[in-house]
C-alpha cells in the first residue's frame, strides 16, 4: 500500500519520454547522414566521428567525478554531443581536433554550466566555433567525395569567392555529392531522420520552419545578381543550414520555451545566417547565428514568459 | 621596516588586484596577448600608481571633500601622459601595440581604487610602498596571464618561437580566448582558495 | 560619407569589435551590474546617453581648442576632466528637474566616470577620424555615430548577459566558478558567437 503514496508536488505526469530515450532517439535520426558521410569520404571520416564520441564520453565521466556528481552516461547526451561535433568537422582534418574540440564542447560547453540542461550555448556549436577560430585553416580544406580525396572548395564558399565552376544540380545538392563537412553534406538523410524525430514529437515543426522560411525568404530576395532572384533551393541545400535548422536549433535546452519564443528564435538564426552568407566574410552562418541566438534565448524567454494567473506584469 | 614590506608584499598575493580584487581588468585582457605588451602595461601602470599614490598622499589634507575625486583624477591624468609622452618617444613600437590602453590607465579601477582607499589616508611612504607592491601584483598578474596566452595562443614566448610544429590553438589569442583564460584562472584560483580553507 | 561606411561602424562596434566582449572597455561595470536585466537596463542607457554626448563635445574640444593650439598631448587630460563634469553636470540636473529618472538611473552616473568605454570612445574618435591633425571628412558625424553604436553594443551585450545570468541563478554550477568566472566563460562564448560577423562587407 506504501508505494501507492506518491508523496511530491504536481503535476503527476508522467510521459514515456526520458532524457536518455529522446537523446538516443535524435543519435538515431542522425545515422543516415553520417552514413551517407563515411559513404563519400571514407574512413577518415569515421575516424573522425569515432574519435570525437569517445573524447565526449571520457571528458563527460571524468567530469563528473571531479565535480563529485553522478556520472550519466548511459543518458546519451555526450555521444549525441560528440556525434554532431564530427558532423559538423571537415573529413579530412588531423584527429586532435575533434579531440581537442570534443573536450571543449564538454567542458566548456556544458559542464562548467552545471551539467545537462543547464548550459546556455549548444556545447557541439560552440567547440565548432572555438576551432574554427582556432586552427582555421584545417577547419576548413575540403575534399570531394569519392576515393580521391582532392581538395575542394564546399559551394558556398566557392560561391563568396567568385569562382563557382563546378555545376552543382540540386540532386547533388539533396544526396550530398558535394564538399562539406560530414554530417551536413547529405540533406536526404538529415531530412528522413528529421521527419523520424517530427513524427515521434521529440522535435517540434516551429523552429526548423521559422528558420528555413526566414532563410529560404531571405535567399529569394536577396539575390547575388539583383532583387528577387536568388537560387534559395541552392542555399538551402547548402552548407550547414538544414543540419543546423532540424538538429541544433531544436536543442531543448538552448532554445526558447513558449511557441511564439520559438517562432522569433527561428527567425532570428534565419536572418543572421543569411546576413552572415551574404555580407559576413565566413562562407556559412548557421554555426554563428545559432549561438548568437542561444545568447539571445534567456532574453526572448524573459519577455515571452505566459503570465500568471493572478500576478501582474512581469 | 618590516610593515613596510608587508605592504609591499600584499599587493601581490593577498590583496592582488587582478585575481583578488578585480579591478582594472580592461587593459589586462587586452593587453595580455603577448608578455613584451605585458611587461610595458605594467611598467607604465606601476610608474603611475606609485607617482599618483605619492602625490595624493601629499595633497590629501590640502584638497577639499567634496572634489577630491576630480583633483585625484587630474593627479593621475597628468602622470598618464606623462608615461604615454615618454612610450611614444622611446618606444613607439609597443605605443602601437598598446593603442588606447594607455590613456585609460587613467579610468583604471585600480590606479582610483588605490588613491582612494588608501593613499588619501596614509602617510607618503605607505602610498609609495602600497603603490610598489600593487604595480607588481598587477604586473605579475599580467605576465602570467599573457605567458599563457601567448605560448598557447601564438606558440611563441616573448616573440621566440618555442616548439617546432606546434600547431597553437588562435583563438587564445583574440578576444574570447582572453575572456576565457581569465575564467578559467578565476575558477581557478576560487578552486585553490576553497581547498585552504 | 556613404551608407556602406555608417554600416561598416555600426557592424563593428556593435558585434565584431563589441566595446565590451571584444575592446574590453567597460568590463568592470558589466562583470558586477549584469546580474539583473532592470539594473543593467537602467546602467545602459545611461552609458548609452553619456558615451554619445561626451563624443561630441570630446571631438568639439579636440578640434577646435586642442589642436589649434598644438596641445594635442593634453588630450587625456582634458578629455577625463570634459567627461567627469559632464556627467556631473547631468547628475545635478537630473537629480533636480527629473527626479523619477534620477531614481531609475541616477545613481549609476558617478560610476559611468570611470567607465573605460567613455574614455575610451572618445580616444578612439580621435584617432580614428582624424588624420595628422586635421579631421577627415565626416568626423563629426562619424564620431557621434560611432558613440552611439558603441552604446547600443553595450546595451546589447549587457541585455544578453543579464538575462543569462537571471537564468544561471536556476543552475546548480560548480562552486569554484560561481558568479565571476562563469560570467567570463559565457562572455568569453558570446564573444565567440560575434566573431561570426568578421569580414563584414556591405
Amino acid at each position: 500500500m506504501e508505494d501507492k503514496l506518491i508523496v511530491a508536488a504536481a503535476p503527476h505526469l508522467h510521459a514515456r519520454e526520458s532524457t536518455a530515450r529522446i537523446m538516443w532517439s535524435v543519435s538515431l535520426a542522425l545515422l543516415p547522414a553520417g552514413a551517407a558521410g563515411v559513404y563519400f569520404f571514407g574512413y577518415a571520416a569515421l575516424a573522425v566521428i569515432i574519435v570525437s564520441i569517445a573524447v565526449a564520453m571520457v571528458s563527460e565521466w571524468l567530469l563528473q567525478k571531479l565535480t563529485r556528481r553522478q556520472t550519466a552516461l548511459s543518458d546519451g547526451s555526450a555521444f549525441l554531443t560528440g556525434l554532431l561535433l564530427a558532423y559538423n568537422l571537415p573529413p579530412g582534418v588531423p584527429l586532435w581536433i575533434p579531440a581537442i574540440g570534443a573536450f571543449f564542447a564538454i567542458a566548456v560547453g556544458k559542464q562548467i554550466f552545471g551539467g545537462l540542461g543547464q548550459n546556455i550555448f549548444n556545447p557541439a556549436l560552440a567547440a565548432r566555433a572555438f576551432l574554427m577560430a582556432s586552427w582555421p585553416a584545417y577547419m576548413t580544406s575540403f575534399r570531394t567525395p569519392g576515393f580521391d580525396a582532392v581538395t575542394s572548395a564546399t559551394p558556398l564558399s566557392a560561391l563568396k569567392e567568385g569562382h563557382l565552376q563546378q555545376v552543382y544540380s540540386y540532386l547533388d545538392l539533396f544526396l550530398g555529392n558535394k564538399a562539406g563537412c560530414i554530417g551536413e553534406v547529405c540533406v536526404a538523410g538529415l531530412l528522413a531522420g528529421a521527419v523520424f524525430l517530427l513524427l515521434r514529437g521529440y522535435i517540434t515543426w516551429h523552429i526548423p520552419a521559422a528558420y528555413l522560411l526566414t532563410a529560404g525568404i531571405m535567399h529569394y530576395i536577396f539575390g547575388p545578381s539583383g532583387m528577387f532572384s536568388g537560387d534559395w533551393l541552392f542555399y538551402l541545400l547548402s552548407g550547414g543550414l538544414v543540419l543546423g535548422a532540424f538538429y541544433m536549433a531544436t536543442d531543448y535546452v538552448t532554445s526558447p520555451l513558449t511557441v511564439k519564443g520559438q517562432l522569433i528564435y527561428g527567425v532570428g538564426c534565419g536572418l543572421l545566417t543569411v546576413v552572415i552568407r551574404l555580407w559576413g566574410g565566413y562562407p556559412e552562418g548557421t554555426c554563428y547565428a545559432i549561438l548568437m541566438m542561444n545568447a539571445a534565448a534567456p532574453l526572448i524567454d524573459r519577455y515571452t514568459r505566459r503570465r500568471i494567473y493572478g500576478t501582474g506584469k512581469v | 621596516m618590516i610593515k613596510l614590506s608587508a605592504e609591499f608584499l600584499k599587493g601581490i598575493i593577498k590583496q592582488n588586484p587582478i585575481f583578488v580584487l578585480a579591478l582594472g581588468l580592461c587593459p589586462v585582457l587586452a593587453v595580455s596577448t603577448s608578455v613584451s605588451n605585458a611587461l610595458g602595461m605594467g611598467a607604465a601602470a606601476t610608474f603611475v600608481l606609485v607617482g599618483s599614490n605619492g602625490i595624493i598622499s601629499l595633497i590629501k589634507n590640502v584638497v577639499p571633500d567634496k572634489i577630491r575625486i576630480p583633483c585625484f583624477i587630474i593627479v593621475i591624468a597628468t602622470f598618464v601622459t606623462i608615461a604615454e609622452l615618454v612610450m611614444k618617444a622611446y618606444s613607439p613600437a609597443l605605443n602601437k601595440a598598446l593603442g588606447i590602453y594607455v590613456p585609460l590607465i587613467v579610468v583604471n579601477c585600480v590606479v582610483l581604487g588605490r588613491a582612494e582607499a588608501f593613499a588619501s589616508r596614509r602617510p607618503l611612504l605607505d602610498s609609495l610602498v602600497d603603490g610598489l607592491g600593487m604595480g607588481a601584483g598587477f604586473t605579475l598578474g599580467l605576465i602570467l596571464i599573457s605567458s599563457i596566452r601567448e605560448i598557447s595562443g601564438s606558440g611563441k614566448l616573448l616573440g621566440y618561437p618555442l616548439l617546432p610544429g606546434f600547431q597553437p590553438a588562435l583563438m587564445i589569442a583574440l578576444p574570447p580566448g582572453a575572456l576565457l583564460v581569465i575564467g578559467v584562472m578565476l575558477g581557478f584560483f576560487n578552486l585553490l582558495k576553497r581547498r585552504k580553507e | 560619407m556613404n551608407i556602406g561606411q555608417f554600416l561598416a561602424i555600426f557592424i563593428s562596434s556593435v558585434f565584431v569589435s563589441n566595446v565590451i566582449l571584444s575592446r574590453f572597455l567597460g568590463l568592470c561595470s558589466f562583470i558586477a551590474i549584469s546580474k539583473e536585466t532592470r539594473p543593467a537596463l537602467a546602467m545602459s542607457s545611461a552609458v548609452f546617453f553619456v558615451i554619445t554626448m561626451s563624443s561630441a563635445i570630446t571631438w568639439v574640444i579636440y578640434r577646435y581648442l586642442l589642436i589649434p593650439f598644438n596641445l594635442a598631448y593634453l588630450r587625456t587630460i582634458s578629455f577625463i576632466l570634459v567627461i567627469a563634469a559632464f556627467v556631473q553636470l547631468v547628475e545635478m540636473i537630473i537629480r533636480k528637474f527629473m527626479p523619477a529618472l534620477y531614481r531609475v538611473f541616477g545613481i549609476y552616473l558617478p560610476l559611468i566616470t570611470v567607465n573605460c568605454a567613455v574614455l575610451g570612445v572618445a580616444v578612439l574618435n580621435a584617432d580614428m577620424f582624424f588624420s595628422k591633425g586635421s579631421p577627415l571628412p565626416g568626423s563629426f558625424l562619424f564620431s557621434i555615430f560611432q558613440g552611439v553604436c558603441v552604446g547600443i553594443g553595450y546595451t546589447l551585450a549587457m541585455l544578453l548577459m543579464s538575462a543569462i545570468r537571471e537564468r544561471l541563478e536556476y543552475s546548480r554550477v560548480p562552486e569554484a566558478v560561481r558568479e565571476f568566472p562563469l560570467a567570463f566563460v559565457t562572455a568569453s562564448l558570446m564573444s565567440l558567437s560575434f566573431m561570426g560577423f568578421n569580414g563584414f562587407k556591405f
